[in-house]
């Protein structure tokens, strides 16, 4: 090939352009003649003849230098190449990196695979969780003021009470004389009404609610109209305002509704209202009836009956302290509330989500550790394949890339598997929420709100940021300090130095997450066997029961209730049948006492829990006799009044003495009662065992129960359960049942027909879903941790290769070879378990409230998690210490 | 025959709608403009190096099109030269102009040019 380029520059010579620009023309130039040098050769041209019609390419038709010279040169823009200006090209060498990343990924799919998983879960996990946390624990309520709205309970010491609810007559004091609040509302959530007169008879959810609730949270109807305040001052319903629920699944969301009659409690109401969708308050409620001050029911004017919720909006500027000691002060006027009763506000959102907290506090605690062990883990890969790309970088260094360059190359990768470990994080979050929203029963407060949301995602994006720097800070450990001579060379024996302290390090910490981890899930697996190995007082299985709800008050009721018990008697393998209106999982009503034998001081009167129950209730449900007698049907109204207490109340009332024939008034309190005689003094005729009559993890409380025929109070016992024990499977004798039951009263609605056993397992659904979320991000934790031991451990007897070699020739075992790898692993995990148990300590602390019965240093579950810890890890590196011992002692010795 | 341009002619504007027509589509190097030219005039136009690249650079002074250097896998890096926006107006500009000027001198030839 002819020189083209020296005749160029000889050419333009005398433009005495700057020497880039001439460098570039002669360039460009030479290059087009170069073209037409070879097209005229391979014409057939001579190479002399070629060269020449070349070079007269250049002057004519006149001279390139005469042309040139009338263009102004434009001014360049920079190459779209690599390595020519350093300083200018970032952009170029930013997508470059990106292509080499991605090529480095593709030439080992197991580390990207490993890596972007491992990333994928921890930031998916993560993210799913803060989503969680966000929507339902820290999204203010979407009501007007919602800062400035809280519950107010009554608290006492002396009589043991933590959260107690307000009386109708208390409500009226705090309205009538507190300075504090500028709107103070009542609701009474959670009853049903009956629903008949369209189809099948059915139930319906109701919150009440008074006068100022809705003004309140400024909730508007959306359709139609709220309670007006005239309608505030006659307790029948007449009119009704439903829930956007209701109205889209019941009445078929008709835009026509206003004015429709329905026949809810045998009577004929109006549908005046729709309420928007309020997913934060009660989201099961059908029916929004109204709750009156004045008048008011019989029941709700008695101090004894403490039901009713209280909110309040608080004046702007008014503190929670101020208003605290207000209304201890108004609710201490009244004689019979105990000395030291005090009165304590809850932010509203707390008190509606208050109960998920700590489970979700902690599953998000467990969420973050997986991310710690997963971005750990991911950090080791990269480090223990930095050593291997070590020849690489050092031939880049030698070539004249500075360590700035590499360092971007770097971080741009550490970039690129961060961004793929998000996308894919993303990915899991979302599908994870997804699932959570399909779990039944979910015992979530505000889950249809919840969705992947902007803050998760912005601490997504700044973990991954985080993550993206210190993994190219990590991959770059040790490179300002690498010289061409120590990279290149034959490499030496295993990880030492700042990088091998740093791979130690990361592993460390890896166990000692995992470790922390598998002790949380061990005390809640500890916890929840103890739960569900509590003796619930009665026997679940093989029992049935009906929720009835009915319209019969009082005495009207008495033939129902009989006919219903008479005909459920006579279904085919039912044993026992029997009333109570305990409902299963929820704890009962309240009931004070006044004992005969002792004077009683009417400020702290005793309590327990009551229930009204039929004379088989106890053969019925399975609970044991510890003295005395059951009730037996002689026990009616006609028959001196008894009682029955549990263990518990014989315990702490009675210690050491024989309760059987002492006598105790009982006052059972609650909605329902409909008049405030004294109680009669009852006779005790025995005591059974504690029934757990709220969840499992509830402590057993003195209970008292009652035969329903002998009721001096006159209460409504509008609503009873029917429990069933039958042989076999219970839950087939639903549609017997509710025929028999249609056969006393065709519109009496039978919806809840449900095993008793399956309401006790929902009692402690909570409990559950969290030990299984945290369990399996302890797995997940655990797997992760494997990975990552198996990773180091095989990436450093890899390392070490030649080392065994030699090793084996002088005359080690295989054995001893194993063991020595073994022993290093060890001691990883036994520095990891250290510093993982002193964190668990620290940690586990802030839980105790969700366990039960298991001190938060249970040393069982310390003991499982480091074993189960240990086992894995010494079983993660047992395959490359196996490998490493396998290894041919010439091969090893030549490899390298 | 072939007629090597010349500076007359590229004072004409002609040569300049050309290469502005050769690049619409997509960028190219020096040497493939010059190929298309006189391949496409079926060897009836050609450009000579001296006048081709002064054209070019005189063209990217004017900011119709623009230069850059790229380098791809296995080759030397090349000069690609692509349309600008401007470039792009002015190359529709000229065509309306060039339609015109050979509509009108068919008019006065009798020559019909399809």
């Amino acid at each position: 090939m002819p020189d083209f380029k020296t005749e160029i520059r000889r050419l333009i010579a005398e433009l005495n352009l700057s020497p880039e620009h001439e460098a570039e023309i002669v360039e460009e130039l030479s290059q087009h003649l170069e073209e037409q040098f070879e097209k005229a050769a391979s014409e057939g041209a001579s190479e002399e003849k070629a060269k020449q019609l070349a070079l007269e390419e250049l002057i004519q038709p006149c001279s390139l230098s005469a042309q040139l010279k009338r263009v102004k040169m434009p001014s360049r823009l920079p190459s779209l190449a690599v390595g020519a200006n350093k300083t200018s090209q970032r952009f170029a060498g930013f997508w470059d990196d990106i292509r080499f990343g991605i090529r480095m990924l593709r030439k080992q799919p197991g580390f990207a695979v490993v890596a972007i998983l491992t990333l994928g879960i921890g930031i998916g996990a993560s993210t799913a969780m803060l989503s969680l946390v966000q929507d339902v624990l820290l999204r203010p309520l979407p009501y007007a003021h919602s800062n400035r709205l809280y519950a107010i309970w009554a608290s006492s010491e002396s009589t043991g009470q933590s959260q107690v609810a307000a009386s109708g007559p208390e409500f009226v004091d705090y309205l009538e004389q507190n300075r504090s609040f500028a709107h103070i509302a009542e609701y009474l959530p959670l009853f049903t009404f009956t629903w008949t007169g369209d189809g099948e008879p059915k139930l319906v959810n109701c919150t009440a609610a008074s006068e100022q609730f809705f003004t309140m949270l400024g909730i508007r109807p959306y359709l139609g109209r709220l309670y007006e305040p005239h309608e505030y001052t006659y307790l029948e319903n007449d009119t009704l305002v439903v829930s956007y629920r209701f109205w889209k699944n019941q009445l078929g969301g008709d835009p026509h509704v206003i004015g429709r009659v329905v026949h809810f409690e045998g009577q004929n109401q109006t549908i005046v209202g729709v309420l928007p969708p309020m997913s934060d308050l009660f989201p099961n409620t059908d029916v929004w009836p109204k709750l009156t001050i004045r008048p008011s029911w019989p029941y709700m004017q008695w101090r004894v009956n403490k039901f009713l919720r209280l909110v309040g909006e608080l004046r702007p500027g008014v503190t929670t302290a101020m208003t605290e000691e207000d209304l201890t002060a108004i609710l201490r006027r009244v004689p019979e509330e105990p000395r030291d009763v005090r009165v304590h506000l809850v932010p509203l959102k707390d008190d509606l989500v208050g109960s998920v907290r700590m489970p979700l506090y902690a599953t998000l605690g467990a969420a973050a550790l997986i991310l710690m062990v997963a971005g750990i883990n991911v950090a080791a890969l990269l480090l223990a394949r930095m050593v291997k790309r070590e020849s690489e970088i050092a031939i880049r260094l030698s070539l004249g890339a500075g360590l700035p360059r590499i360092a971007q190359q770097l971080v741009t990768e550490s970039m690129l598997l961060s961004a793929i470990g998000c996308t894919v994080g993303l990915l899991i979050a979302w599908s994870v929420l997804r699932l959570l929203a399909r779990v039944p029963n979910l015992p979530l407060p505000r889950m249809d709100s919840v969705h992947l949301n902007g803050p998760a995602l912005l601490v997504t994006i700044a973990i991954a940021t985080a993550m993206t720097v210190v993994f190219g800070w990590i991959s770059s450990v040790g490179f300002s300090r690498l010289n061409l001579f120590s990279a290149l060379r034959p490499r030496g024996l295993g990880i030492t130095g700042r990088r091998g302290l740093s791979l130690a390090l990361l592993v460390i910490g890896e166990i000692a997450c995992a470790v922390v981890l598998t002790v949380s899930v061990c005390l809640l697996v500890h916890s929840f066997w103890r739960v569900i190995h509590v003796d619930p007082g009665f026997q679940p299985q093989s029992l049935l029961r009906v929720y009835l709800r009915t319209n019969y008050y009082g005495e009207n009721g008495r033939a129902f209730w009989k006919g219903v018990l008479t005909e459920a008697a006579s279904l085919p393998g039912v044993r026992h049948v029997a009333l109570s209106d305990w409902r299963p999982g929820r704890d009962a009503a309240t009931a004070t006492f006044v004992f005969e034998d002792r004077p009683n001081d009417p400020t702290r009167l005793r309590s327990g829990e009551g229930s009204w129950v039929s004379d088989d209730f106890f053969r019925t449900v399975g609970t044991s006799l510890i003295a005395g007698r059951f009730f037996t049907q002689h026990d009616d109204d006609k028959a001196p009044p008894v009682v029955i207490i549990n263990d518990e109340a014989a315990r702490r009332f009675w210690p050491g003495q024989n309760p059987i024939g002492k006598r105790v008034g009982v006052n059972y309190t609650g909605p329902g009662r409909r008049s405030e005689a004294a109680p009669r003094l009852r006779e005790i005729v025995g005591v059974v065992g504690n029934i757990r009559h709220d969840s499992l993890d509830a402590p057993p409380a003195p209970a008292v129960y009652l035969p329903y025929l002998q009721d001096e109070t006159n209460h409504d016992m509008a609503t009873m359960s029917l429990f069933l024990r039958a042989v076999g499977n219970v839950m087939a004798l639903a549609d017997s049942v509710r025929d028999r039951i249609h056969a006393v009263e065709p519109n009496q609605p039978v919806q809840n027909v449900q095993s008793v056993a399956d309401m006790v397992s929902q009692s402690i659904a909570t409990r559950r879903y969290t030990l299984i979320l945290v369990g399996v991000f302890a797995a997940v934790g655990l797997l992760l941790a494997a990975v990552g031991v198996y990773g180091v451990i095989s990436y450093a007897t890899s390392q070490r290769s030649r080392e065994f070699g030699i090793r084996m020739a002088l005359g080690a075992t295989r054995g001893q070879l194993v063991s020595h790898v073994l022993r290093s692993s060890a001691a990883l995990t036994a520095f990891g378990s250290m510093v993982g148990i002193v964190g668990s300590l620290l940690l586990t602390q802030s839980f105790s409230s969700l366990l039960f019965e298991v001190s938060p240093l249970d040393l069982f579950s310390f003991t499982t998690a480091v074993m189960l810890l240990a086992f894995v890890s010494v079983g993660a590196s047992l395959l490359p210490a196996c490998r490493a011992a396998r290894v041919d002692p010439i091969v090893a010795m030549r490899s390298e | 025959m072939t007629i090597p341009l010349t500076d007359r002619e590229l004072k004409k504007g002609s040569a300049e709608l050309l290469i502005l027509s050769l690049l619409k589509d997509r960028p190219r190097h020096g040497y493939e403009i010059g190929q298309l030219i006189e391949l496409r005039s079926r060897g009836a136009l050609r450009f000579n190096v001296a006048s081709l690249y002064p054209l070019l650079y005189r063209l990217e002074t004017r900011g119709w099109i623009r230069g850059r250097w790229v380098e791809k896998s296995g080759q030397r890096r090349r000069r690609y030269y692509r349309l600008t926006p401007a470039g792009k107006k002015i190359l529709a500009a000229q065509r309306d102009g060039w339609r015109e000027f050979v509509e009108a001198v068919g008019r006065i030839t009798g020559i019909e040019y399809a």
